[in-house]
C-alpha cells in the first residue's frame, strides 16, 4: 500500500491506495468524488479528465502515488457557493450537454484552456476537446459554450480594478 | 470568557448555515422559463409558439456540476464487484467449467455459471439468448462464468483461474453464408434464417421488360456499436422478503423486468427496476445483458453487487448496428422515371435475435427510398452468423439502406447523365403518394426540402 496525500479541490486529502490505484480510482473510490467518470479505462474518451497542477490529465492514465503532493481540481471543485463557473453557466445556457457523461472531462478540458488561453479560436477550442469524446451532441453547442464563456471570464478580468 | 452563541441564538436562518467541511450545493436545477401561456393551444396546421424557443435542459445544472448520479456512481454499504468470463471462441461446445480454484481465491465471495440460471434463455423477442453460456458458445462475448468479489481487481483475476474446455466448432462468419438453406442451423432445430419479409406492389418482371434501362448495384454496410460514454451497469440487491431491486442503465424497465423475472424464475412482482440517468443509449441499452447475472451473484452472496462493463466487453458483448448486404436492381425510362425496382437484404443478426424483427421490418418498408415506384420487390432475411448480436440502433435499419437507395439514384443519374437533384424531383414522393406498404403520405414536402438544401448549400450554382 501507498499512502498519497494531494490537495483536491484546495483540501489537502490522503488516502492508503494499492500501487496499482489509478488517480481516477483514488478520486472515485477514496474520496467518493464520482463527477470524475469511467468510460475507456484506457485514456481515449477523456470523460475521466481532470486538472493537476493547472494542466488537463487523464485520471485513468495516472497513478494515485503520482499525484502525490499535487494540486487537484475536479468538476466537483469548480463552482463556488455563490455560483456557477461561467463555463458550466454557459453549459447550461446552451444546453450543451445531453446525456451528461461526458461533461465533467469537457468543462475541465475547457477549463484548462481558457486558464491558458484566454481568447481561444473555435479551432483552439477544437483541439482542446480532441481528447474528449461524446456521442449525443456533435460538439457544437459546448464550443459555442466554451466561447461564450471564455469571453464572460474575459469581461470579469477587465472589470477587475487594477 | 466568551460565551459560545449557538446557531440559532444567532438568529441565522438554517439554510443559509454552510456545513462545516462541505463541498457546495447549488440548486439541483435551473429555474424555469417562463411560457407565453396565452398562445399555447396549438390549432391545426400552426406552428406551435414551443418552437425556436430556448428552454433550459432540467438535468443541465447536474450535469454540468458532476452530480448527476449514473450507476458506476452507486455504492451500496457490504457491495461486491462482478466480472464476467467471456468465452473469446466464436463457436464452441463446453465440455467442462472448473470455477473451484476461483472460489478459492482470497476475497472472492461466490462464482456462477449458466448452471445456476432458472432459466438461462432471454431476449426481446425471440428467447434465444443464454444468460451464460452453459452448452454452447454462440459468439466470442458469451459470457461462460461471472465471479463477485470484495474487489473488481480481485474479481478479474479470478476469471483468469476459471478453466473452460470447449470443442470448437466451424463458426459461420459470412451472413450470405448463412443464408444458404444446407448451412446447419446455429440455433438447431430453429434454422438460420429467423427473419423474413417480402413487399411486393405491381408487376416487376413485365416493368423491367418495358424499361429503357437497367441498374443494378450491390451495397454493404458494416457492424456498428453505440459506444455510449457511459459502459453498462448493473447494481442489485435482495431484500428479506426475496425481492430483488435492480439498478440498471435500462431504456425499456418493464421489457426489462419481465425478462429479468423470467430468467430467475420468480414473479415479477418481486423484481423492481430503477432506472437513473443514461449516459448514452442509442439503442443499446433497450434490454438487459448481465442484470440476471448480477442478481444471482447478490442472492448467492446476500451482499449488493455490481457490475460495470469494460470498454472492451462494451463492444464485444452488447448489442450493435446490423451489417446490411443489398442488392438493388431498377428499371428506369430514359429520362430518369423509374418503372421497377427489385430489393434483397441480408441482415447480418450475429448470435441472437434481439431487436432483428423489428430491424427488418423498418429496414424492408424504407429500403425502396422516399419514390414512387409502381413496381417494387423487396424481399429481407436476417440470418444467425457466430459474432456479436445485432441489435436495436438508432433508426432501425433505416441509415443503411439510404445509404444503398441514395448511392443507387446516383449511379443512375451519372450513367443517363442527368442531374442528381434532378432525377430525385423527377421520382420523389409527393403529396399524397403511397408508401411500398400501401400507406397514403400527408404533409410530403420532399421536393421543396431538396430544393431549399440545394439553394443553401450551393448547389444550383455549382451546376451552372
Amino acid at each position: 500500500m501507498v499512502t498519497v496525500t494531494i490537495k483536491v479541490n484546495g483540501e489537502t486529502r490522503t488516502a492508503s491506495v494499492a500501487p496499482e490505484t489509478t488517480l481516477l480510482r483514488l478520486l472515485r473510490e477514496n474520496f467518493s468524488l464520482t463527477g470524475t467518470k469511467l468510460g475507456c479505462d484506457v485514456g481515449d474518451c477523456g470523460a475521466c479528465t481532470v486538472i493537476v497542477d493547472g494542466k488537463p490529465v487523464n485520471s485513468c492514465l495516472m497513478l494515485a502515488g503520482q499525484v502525490d503532493g499535487r494540486d487537484v481540481l475536479t468538476i466537483e471543485g469548480l463552482a463556488t457557493i455563490d455560483r456557477l463557473h461561467p463555463i458550466q453557466k454557459a453549459f447550461e445556457d446552451h444546453a450543451s450537454l445531453q446525456c451528461g457523461f461526458c461533461g465533467p472531462g469537457i468543462i475541465l478540458s475547457a477549463k484548462a484552456l481558457i486558464d491558458e488561453n484566454p481568447a481561444p479560436t473555435t479551432q483552439e477550442i477544437r483541439d482542446a476537446l480532441g481528447g474528449n469524446l461524446c456521442r449525443c451532441t456533435g460538439y457544437t453547442k459546448m464550443i459555442e459554450a466554451i466561447r461564450v464563456a471564455a469571453r464572460t471570464l474575459r469581461d470579469e478580468v477587465a472589470d477587475q480594478p487594477a | 470568557m466568551e460565551k459560545k452563541t449557538t446557531v440559532a441564538e444567532k438568529g441565522a436562518p438554517l439554510e443559509t448555515v454552510p456545513e462545516a467541511g462541505s463541498m457546495l450545493r447549488l440548486p439541483a436545477s435551473a429555474p424555469l422559463a417562463t411560457r407565453p401561456i396565452g398562445v399555447l393551444v396549438p390549432e391545426a396546421g400552426h406552428q406551435t409558439p414551443a418552437v425556436g424557443q430556448r428552454a433550459p435542459r432540467l438535468d443541465g445544472r447536474l450535469h454540468g456540476l458532476g452530480q448527476t448520479k449514473y450507476i458506476d456512481d452507486f455504492y451500496l454499504p457490504g457491495m461486491l464487484y462482478a466480472k464476467i468470463k467471456r468465452a473469446g471462441i466464436a463457436s464452441a461446445r463446453i465440455i467442462s467449467i472448473d470455477t473451484k480454484e476461483a472460489e478459492a481465491m482470497p476475497g472472492v465471495v461466490a462464482v456462477v455459471t449458466g448452471r445456476d440460471v432458472p432459466c438461462n434463455s432471454f431476449g426481446p423477442s425471440l428467447k434465444d439468448q443464454p444468460v451464460l453460456a452453459d452448452t454452447r458458445v454462440f459468439h466470442a462475448g458469451d459470457g461462460v462464468a461471472a465471479v463477485a468479489a470484495v474487489t473488481e481487481q480481485i474479481a478479474t483475476e479470478a476469471l483468469d483461474k476459471i478453466t473452460v474446455e470447449y470443442e470448437p466448432l466451424t463458426p459461420v462468419l459470412d451472413p450470405l453464408e448463412s443464408l444458404k438453406l444446407e448451412t446447419p442451423g446455429l440455433h438447431a432445430p430453429n434454422p438460420n434464417i429467423y427473419g423474413h419479409k417480402v413487399i411486393k406492389k405491381g408487376d416487376v418482371e413485365k416493368a423491367f421488360a418495358e424499361s429503357d434501362h437497367i441498374f443494378e448495384g450491390s451495397y454493404r454496410t458494416q457492424m456498428v456499436e453505440h459506444v455510449p460514454l457511459e459502459p453498462h451497469a448493473t447494481v442489485a440487491t435482495w431484500d428479506p422478503n426475496g425481492r430483488v431491486t435492480i439498478y440498471a442503465t435500462l431504456g425499456r424497465i418493464t421489457l426489462g423486468r419481465a425478462d429479468v423475472a423470467r430468467t430467475l424464475g420468480i414473479p415479477t412482482s418481486r423484481v423492481r427496476i430503477v432506472a437513473t440517468t443514461v449516459g448514452g443509449n442509442f439503442g443499446g441499452k433497450n434490454e438487459i445483458t448481465t442484470e440476471p447475472v448480477v442478481a444471482l451473484l447478490s442472492k448467492k452472496t446476500g451482499r449488493p453487487v455490481k457490475c460495470t462493463f469494460t470498454r472492451a466487453e462494451e463492444f464485444a458483448s452488447s448489442t450493435t448496428r446490423h451489417p446490411l448486404i443489398m442488392d438493388y436492381k431498377t428499371g428506369v425510362t430514359k429520362d430518369g422515371r423509374i418503372l421497377a425496382r427489385k430489393i434483397r437484404l441480408v441482415l447480418d443478426g450475429g448470435a441472437y435475435c434481439s431487436w432483428s424483427e423489428t430491424t427488418l421490418s423498418k429496414a424492408c418498408i424504407l429500403s425502396a427510398g422516399p419514390y414512387n415506384i409502381e413496381n417494387l420487390y423487396a424481399e429481407a432475411f436476417v440470418v444467425y452468423t457466430n459474432k456479436t448480436m445485432t441489435g436495436a440502433m438508432r433508426g432501425f435499419g433505416a441509415p443503411q439502406v439510404c445509404f444503398a437507395y441514395e448511392s443507387h439514384m446516383d449511379e443512375i443519374a451519372a450513367a443517363l447523365n442527368i442531374d442528381p437533384l434532378e432525377i430525385r424531383l423527377l421520382n420523389v414522393f409527393e403529396e399524397g403518394s403511397l408508401s411500398p406498404t400501401g400507406q397514403t403520405l400527408h404533409s410530403v414536402v420532399v421536393k421543396e426540402s431538396l430544393l431549399r438544401a440545394a439553394r443553401r448549400f450551393g448547389w444550383i450554382e455549382a451546376q451552372s
